[in-house]
């Protein structure tokens, strides 16, 4: 089959308008999720969903909601991992505090507690702009992860603040098996992702584009500052914090807030650089492309080591790690600055052109 | 022309702006009438853009006062000028770069849209009613103003005259009653000119809309204007219709240089 | 309140360590607009460097004028391989590649010089200065304010580099614009180049004040993070806004950890001590939401 536009006519405008226009994008599409929901459960192992899908899943979330404030409404975050936690430990405390609050509720009452810290730390942003906010977002990555230390009743008084997770009961139904809760987290993440696809191609995406790209010209044309930043806030940082509780929830099972580190929202963000700044999909790729990298370099680099006959110690494999991821992002910024989504545009483009490329 | 010239909408009292010490207009004011075609002429730095961004809210001046359809105007936030109908288009083009044509002149009817966020993310019912409705006239700009063809490309990499015309299409998107143009056919070449000559008469023909303009080409003010006032140095030196104001002595000398 | 004292001069002193960080910054975004997130890992590759020659059997003097060749080299490469290539990106874009930038130093330099803590020996010691102990009943170290005298030192140095030097003409000329100074003929790489250079200069003092103090780890690059308050409340500018936003920083931050977590004790019960991680950025962010462009920055009129 042809990846090719030609022949589909859009009579009206609301053909022009679906999420994706193309009909091989849209075949491509369902597939995709038949794979993910039929074929995958049947193919994979326990490791590959814990070790590798769910946590992809997940983080894919989180990058999604750092590319909503970053990507689409400009405002750069350092924070991401400090509003995983909030979801997490916020849907740890609903589950504790409420009787017979439903899990799904739980997770999205710790989605919306991010999202109220989130404005909260978003409030900077109507006086300051570009590098003063990010660093202003590193407030909240410590103070955070401080206060979850701290104070005793977030982590319903365990020492140094770790909490271990409640059972997943749905419709009293309990989630054990990696394949359970990959499925949970799959459907979660395909809601939600829907979701952002449609908000960024609104006017509220448009809105939050508009005061990204120049906002002295949003304002004049009538779009709110104010209201319009502190949405991209609380957004982004409800997708974070349903990230954060189903890192705790469906991947780790316990988690302490110093899990939450600067380190982790620096990976989130290195996710959005090379999957593409201001690209839903690229949020995924990224995501996978992040994960998977220190994977690979566990498996390639002894190899080399021993082909070429280094005395390679894991400490270096490690700092070699961190060489190439750093390397990685000034690679992207420089060749390619909209990262792997734009290379997978490109390929599109010239798929539609194969055969005949003139 | 056969236009019929209304009463004064805009009436701007005795405005003074400074940035700390510095004066960008001083004691100016003059008015501007319901479906008029208004100019502002003068040397480069002579306050004309600081006038514009006084009308629209952008810089709040000292000293002045400020009517709109009779009612004096409080200090206001720009986003509310939007709100009085009022749009505008920038000197160094303000389109938003990593968007689309079609996004970018969606975004001059993000005022007049209802629905909310959580509507949008569910993509439902007056989300979706308002997206096509929008759409369809925002079609009627694009056809308006000859972009069909550009309709899906990111504004970044549209050529330069291009640009000015989608700017000019994200003002009219809103269906403004009174738009600013600050200088709409800088850089241009003839050609270029010329449409944008025959979109700004048509606009204000079709539509009605009262139009503030600044413009460096006298030629083309002196033709399509109704009135002219003339700025130098922050302060006004002259104020008319085309023909008195080419013959008064303080412009001239303003343009000329006072030793000729 | 002697002990009010001593907490308020040792946060002093240790505000002016940070100083000497953030001075790194200030070079870097006055000369080229770019906000070095690395130069923390510039501090720690630095102190890495000398450490490591020291290792080789280098004698102090030529570890440190080896480590500055190091850092001056890598200053330069840094300019010509990485930010020269985004020259027309975005400020942020910038940003986000000096991120990567840090990482990749974080990874280099202990693959080159190993990554064991290792003390660093300059010959000062770490002890409570006799007389005012004596006289004042303060414990104020000597090393402190060795410290606080190399930071001066280096500050009038920068200062009168920057005033009365060709280079630090062209310097002020393209930090205030760019275009205007290519085209009176700077030669705007090579001063680039220099800035850089400099920069790893000031990481290398920092690094080894830092380095003797601490040990050598890898903490050092958390020095940066100390900073980052520091050029919030100084402006990113300002020279004497870092050496004053440092020496806020400084105070503030050790006069709250003393003085809030007893109050938070009183109040929730438990221990609220480690307030300094955040302390500063929310004091500094406090004091951004009452004037948003820092101590001594200039205010900014958005021109449409």
């Amino acid at each position: 089959m042809l990846y090719r536009e030609a022949g589909q006519f859009k009579t009206n405008y609301a053909a022009d308008q679906q999420v994706f226009p193309i009909r091989q994008d849209r075949i491509g599409i369902i597939v995709l999720l038949a794979v993910a929901f039929l074929g995958v459960p049947m193919f994979a192992s326990a490791y590959w969903f814990s070790a590798i899908l769910i946590p992809f899943l997940i983080f894919a979330l989180a990058a999604l909601g750092l590319n909503i404030l970053t990507g689409y409404a400009g405002q750069l975050s350092l924070g991401s991992a400090a509003f995983m936690a909030v979801g997490a430990y916020a849907a740890y405390n609903f589950q504790l505090r409420i009787e017979g609050i439903p899990i799904i509720v739980s997770f999205i009452c710790g989605g919306l507690t991010a999202a109220g810290v989130g404005i909260l730390f978003g409030l900077p942003s109507l006086r300051i702009k570009g590098f003063y906010l990010a660093v202003a977002t590193l407030a909240a990555q410590f103070f955070i992860v401080w206060c979850l230390t701290k104070f005793p009743w977030l982590s319903n008084n365990s020492s140094s603040g770790v909490i271990s997770t409640q059972q997943l009961i749905i419709f009293g139904h309990e989630l054990t098996t990696p394949v359970e809760k990959y499925l949970l987290v799959l459907s979660i993440v395909v809601v939600m992702a829907m979701a952002a696809k449609n908000l960024v191609r609104s006017s509220t995406g448009r809105a939050w584009m508009a005061v990204r790209d120049m906002d002295v010209a949003a304002s004049v044309i009538g779009i709110k500052l104010m209201p319009t930043k502190l949405l991209a806030f609380a957004i982004s940082s409800f997708y974070c914090g349903v990230a954060g509780a189903l890192y705790a929830f469906c991947y780790l099972g316990s988690v302490e807030p110093d899990g939450f580190s600067l380190d982790m929202s620096f990976r989130i963000l290195f996710m959005i650089i090379i999957g593409g700044v201001g690209s839903i999909m690229g949020s995924f790729l990224g995501a996978a492309f992040i994960l998977l990298l220190p994977i690979f370099l566990d498996v390639a680099l002894p190899f080399f080591a021993e082909l070429f006959g280094l005395p390679f110690s894991s400490a270096t494999v490690s700092h070699i790690q961190i060489l190439v991821f750093g390397a990685l992002i000034m690679f992207f910024l420089i060749v390619e600055p909209h990262g792997l989504a734009r290379l997978w545009q490109i390929a599109k483009e010239k798929l539609r052109l194969w055969p005949f490329p003139h | 022309m056969s236009k019929k010239i209304g009463d004064v909408i805009l009436d701007l009292q005795n405005i003074s702006l400074r940035f700390g010490g510095v004066k960008a207009l001083t004691d100016i004011s003059f008015n501007v009438k319901e479906h008029e075609i208004r100019a502002i002429i003068g040397p480069n730095g002579a306050g004309k853009s600081s006038m514009l961004n006084v009308i629209n809210g952008v810089y709040h001046p000292q000293e002045g006062k400020i009517f709109w359809h009779g009612k004096e105007r409080k200090k206001m936030e720009p986003h509310m000028a939007s709100r009085q109908n009022i749009a505008r288009t920038f000197q160094n083009i303000a389109l938003f770069k990593g968007m689309t044509v079609l996004d970018n002149i969606m975004t001059g009817r993000i005022t007049k849209m209802k629905s909310n966020f959580i509507e949008h993310a569910l993509w439902f019912g007056r989300a979706r009613n308002e997206e096509l409705e929008h759409r369809k006239k925002v079609e009627e700009v694009i056809d308006f103003l000859e972009i069909q063809h550009i309709r899906k490309t990111p504004v970044g990499r549209l050529p330069y005259g291009l640009q000015k015309r989608v700017e000019l299409a994200r003002a009219l998107a809103a269906e403004p009653s009174m738009l600013l143009l600050d200088e709409p056919m800088a850089g241009m070449n003839v050609e270029e000119k010329q449409d944008m000559c025959r979109f700004i008469l048509d606009v204000n023909d079709q539509y009605g809309t009262t139009i503030v303009l600044i413009e460096h080409d006298m030629g083309v003010v002196m033709d399509i204007s109704d009135r002219v006032v003339v700025l130098d140095y922050g302060k006004k030196i002259g104020d008319g219709v085309p023909d008195e104001v080419k013959n008064n002595e303080d412009v001239i000398k303003a343009y000329l240089g006072a030793g000729h | 309140m002697n002990f009010f004292f001593e907490v308020l001069i040792g946060g002093l002193l240790s505000g002016v360590m940070y100083a000497l960080v953030a001075l790194g910054f200030v070079m870097i975004y006055k000369a080229s607009g770019v906000f070095n997130f690395a130069q923390g890992a510039m501090v720690y590759m630095a102190a890495l460097s000398v450490v490591g020659c020291i290792e080789k059997g280098a004698p102090l003097w030529l570890a440190i004028i080896l480590a500055f060749g190091i850092m001056t080299l890598f200053g330069i490469a840094t300019e010509k391989f990485v930010l020269r290539k985004l020259v027309n990106q975005p400020p942020i874009a910038l940003f986000m590649a000096t991120i990567g930038l840090a990482f990749f130093i974080e990874g280099l330099a202990p693959m080159i010089f190993g990554s064991d803590p290792r003390a660093l020996e300059l010959g000062i010691v770490d002890e409570p200065i006799e007389s005012v102990l004596e006289n004042f009943n303060m414990v104020i170290s000597k090393f402190d304010l060795v410290a606080a005298g190399v930071a001066a030192v280096l500050v009038t140095v920068l200062a009168l580099f920057f005033q009365y030097t060709r280079v630090g003409r062209a310097l002020r000329a393209v930090a205030d614009d760019h275009q205007a100074a290519l085209s009176i003929g700077i030669p705007l790489q090579h001063i680039w180049a220099i800035v850089w250079g400099v920069a790893g200069f000031v990481a290398l003092v920092a690094g080894m004040m830092w380095g003797a103090r601490n040990g050598v780890q890898f903490a050092l690059t958390f020095t940066a993070l100390k900073a980052l308050p520091v050029l919030i409340l100084g402006g990113f500018t300002s020279v004497p806004g870092a050496i004053v936003g440092g020496l806020i920083i400084g105070a503030s931050e050790k006069l709250a950890e003393i003085y809030i977590p007893p109050v938070m004790q009183d109040l929730f019960g438990g221990n609220f001590g480690g307030i300094e991680g955040w302390f500063p950025y929310v004091l500094a962010l406090l004091f951004l939401l009452v004037r948003p462009e820092g101590l001594f920055g200039e205010k900014h009129i958005d021109r449409v």
